[in-house]
C-alpha cells in the first residue's frame, strides 16, 4: 500500500469530502488509496475495507476481467477525460448489485508515481428520467397517429349513415331513420373526441415560444369577434388594458378564447350579461388573470371536475349545444405548460370566475 | 360544368365511394378517373408512349398512399412541363403543419382536410368541384414544342 502524505493530509481529504461525487483514488498498481464518504455510501463499503483493495472490486463482474487493461491504457495516456468510450458504465456495490454510472478520470502526479482519481456518479435517476421522457414522447406520437388513423373509418361511419338517410330515408321509416341518425351523431361525437386527443398531443408536443404578449389586447380582440358573431346579444365587456405576459402567443390565445367563449355561452340567458377580464394578486406567480361572468355559474362541488376532459360530454344529452367539454381541459394543459395553474370559483346562478396564473416574468 | 376529367388519387375505398357520391349529388357529371396509389397516378400522368399524356382539369390527391406517396407525385408533376400547371388539391386526413407546408412547397394549389362529418365532407367535395372546374380559369395548354 502506498502511503502518500499529500493524500492523507487533512486538507486533501477535506477536498475529497467536499466533492458531490463519489471519489476513489487509485494507485498505478490498481489498489485503492483513498475514498470519500460519498464513495462509502455509494458502494456500501467502509473506508477501511476499500483502502488497499484492487479497484476491480468496485467493477461489475462482467467488466472485471477487462478493467486492468483499460487501467493500464489510461496510465499510458493519462488525460482528464470521461470514461466509457466503450459503452455504458456501471459500478458494483458491496452486495454485488450494480448501478449505471458516469465516471471521469484525472491523473495526479506524485512522488510515489501516478495516482488516478475517479469521480463516480450514480445516474440511475437521470436514466430513468430519460426513459420516461422517451416513452412519453413515443406515447404522444402514438396518440397522434392512432387518432389520425381513427378518422378514416369514422368518415365512413358518418358518411354511410348520412348517405343511408339521404338516399333511403323513406324506406327506412321513422325508427330506421332514428337509428341511422344515432350512428351519425355518435360518429360526430367520436370525431370531437379524436380532435381533442389530437389537440392534447399537439399542445404537449408543441415547443413553447415565449414572447411578450398583451393579454388585454388579445382578450379585447376575442370579445370583438364574439360580439360580431352574435350582434343581437348585448354583453358588457370590461377588459383590463396592458396585461403584459411572457407566453406562447398561439397557446395563450387558445386559453383566452376558451374562457371567453365559455363566459359568452353561459351568460346567454341574461339581458344584463357582463364579462370581465382582469388581473388579481398573483402571489408567487408572475401574473394572475381572471375571466369573470355573471352567467349561469356552476356548483362549486364540481369546480375541479370542470377541468377534466370530456366532463361536458357526459352531459351532452342535457346540454347538446355546449360544446365538446374539452375547452377547460386545454386551458389547464396550456397554463400548466407555462408553469401556471388554472382554477375556478362559482356558485349556482351567481356567475363564475376562472383564474389562471403564469410563471413567465412580467415584461412590463 | 365543363367536360374536363377529374382525377381522384385515393386508396381508401370508403373515401372513394363517398367522394364519387358527393360529385354525383352535386350534379358534377365530369368523368372521374380513380387511381389507388401514387404509382398508378404517375403511370396515368406519364404514360410510356409520352405523347398522349392526359391533362385532367383537377387532381384530388391523398398524401398517405401505397407505393408512391402524394408528395412524391406532386414533386414529379412539378418537374414536367406537361403536368406542372394541372390544379392539384391535396385532400387528406392529415392536419400536420409539416404536411401542409410540404404540400404547398411541392406545388399543391390547395390543401383540404377531409371532414369527418358526412354533410361537411359532401359540401367540401362539391365546393372543390365547383371552384376548380367552373369558377377557376385554368392555365392555357402549353404551346406545342416546335422543332
Amino acid at each position: 500500500m502506498i502511503e502518500l502524505a499529500s493524500l492523507t493530509d487533512g486538507m486533501c481529504v477535506a477536498l475529497m469530502e467536499a466533492a458531490s461525487d463519489a471519489m476513489v483514488c487509485v494507485a498505478a498498481d490498481g489498489r485503492v488509496v483513498q475514498v470519500n464518504a460519498q464513495a462509502e455510501r455509494l458502494f456500501g463499503y467502509e473506508r477501511e475495507e476499500l483502502i488497499g483493495q484492487p479497484v476491480e472490486i468496485l467493477v461489475p463482474d462482467t467488466a472485471r476481467a477487462v478493467h486492468p487493461g483499460y487501467r493500464a491504457g489510461y496510465i499510458a495516456d493519462p488525460r482528464h477525460r470521461p470514461m466509457g468510450a466503450g459503452g455504458p458504465l456501471a459500478g458494483r456495490r458491496r452486495d454485488a448489485s450494480t448501478f449505471p454510472a458516469e465516471i471521469s478520470l484525472s491523473a495526479i502526479d506524485t512522488d510515489e508515481g501516478i495516482l488516478i482519481a475517479a469521480a463516480i456518479r450514480d445516474v440511475t435517476a437521470q436514466l430513468r428520467a430519460r426513459d420516461l421522457e422517451r416513452s412519453s414522447q413515443s406515447l404522444e406520437s402514438f396518440i397522434y397517429s392512432v387518432s389520425h388513423d381513427l378518422r378514416a373509418p369514422l368518415r365512413a361511419l358518418s358518411g354511410y349513415s348520412g348517405a343511408l338517410l339521404e338516399d333511403y330515408g323513406e324506406i327506412l321509416g321513422a325508427e330506421g331513420r332514428g337509428y341511422a341518425e344515432r350512428i351519425a351523431a355518435a360518429s360526430e361525437q367520436m370525431g370531437q373526441l379524436i380532435d381533442y386527443l389530437l389537440q392534447v398531443s399537439r399542445i404537449s408536443r408543441a415547443e413553447l415560444r415565449l414572447q411578450p404578449v398583451d393579454l388585454g389586447e388579445e382578450a379585447a380582440r376575442i370579445a370583438e369577434e364574439l360580439q360580431r358573431r352574435e350582434p343581437g346579444r348585448h354583453v358588457c365587456f370590461t377588459i383590463a388594458k396592458h396585461v403584459q405576459a411572457l407566453a406562447d402567443r398561439r397557446l395563450i390565445r387558445t386559453v383566452l378564447q376558451n374562457l371567453l367563449d365559455n363566459a359568452w355561452k353561459f351568460t346567454s340567458g341574461r339581458d344584463d350579461a357582463s364579462i370581465e377580464f382582469g388581473t388579481a394578486p398573483s402571489g408567487d406567480a408572475a401574473l394572475c388573470c381572471y375571466v369573470r361572468d355573471n352567467g349561469a355559474g356552476f356548483d362549486p362541488a364540481y369546480a375541479d371536475k370542470l377541468f377534466q376532459p370530456f366532463q361536458r360530454l357526459h352531459a351532452a344529452r342535457d346540454f347538446p349545444a355546449t360544446g365538446t367539454g374539452t375547452g377547460l381541459a386545454s386551458v389547464r394543459q396550456i397554463v400548466e405548460r407555462h408553469g401556471g395553474q388554472a382554477w375556478a370559483e362559482s356558485a349556482v346562478g351567481a356567475g363564475a370566475t376562472f383564474y389562471f396564473t403564469l410563471d413567465g416574468k412580467e415584461t412590463a | 360544368m365543363t367536360s374536363q376529367t377529374i382525377v381522384l388519387v385515393e386508396d381508401n375505398p370508403d373515401d372513394e365511394a363517398l367522394t364519387l357520391r358527393a360529385f354525383e349529388k352535386s350534379n358534377i357529371r365530369n368523368k372521374v378517373v380513380v387511381l389507388r396509389d401514387g404509382a398508378e397516378a404517375l403511370a396515368y400522368l406519364f404514360p410510356d408512349n409520352g405523347d398522349g399524356a392526359p391533362r385532367p382539369g383537377l387532381i384530388l390527391l391523398d398524401l398517405n398512399l401505397p407505393k408512391v406517396g402524394g408528395l412524391e407525385v406532386l414533386r414529379r408533376m412539378q418537374t414536367d412541363e406537361r403536368t406542372r400547371l394541372i390544379p392539384v388539391v391535396v385532400l387528406t386526413s392529415s392536419k400536420l403543419d409539416e404536411d401542409i407546408l410540404d404540400s404547398y412547397r411541392s406545388g399543391a394549389n390547395a390543401y383540404v382536410r377531409k371532414p369527418v362529418k358526412f354533410s361537411d365532407f359532401a359540401e367540401a367535395v362539391r365546393a372543390l368541384g365547383v371552384f376548380w372546374l367552373l369558377l377557376n380559369e385554368p392555365a392555357p395548354s402549353p404551346a406545342p414544342e416546335s422543332d
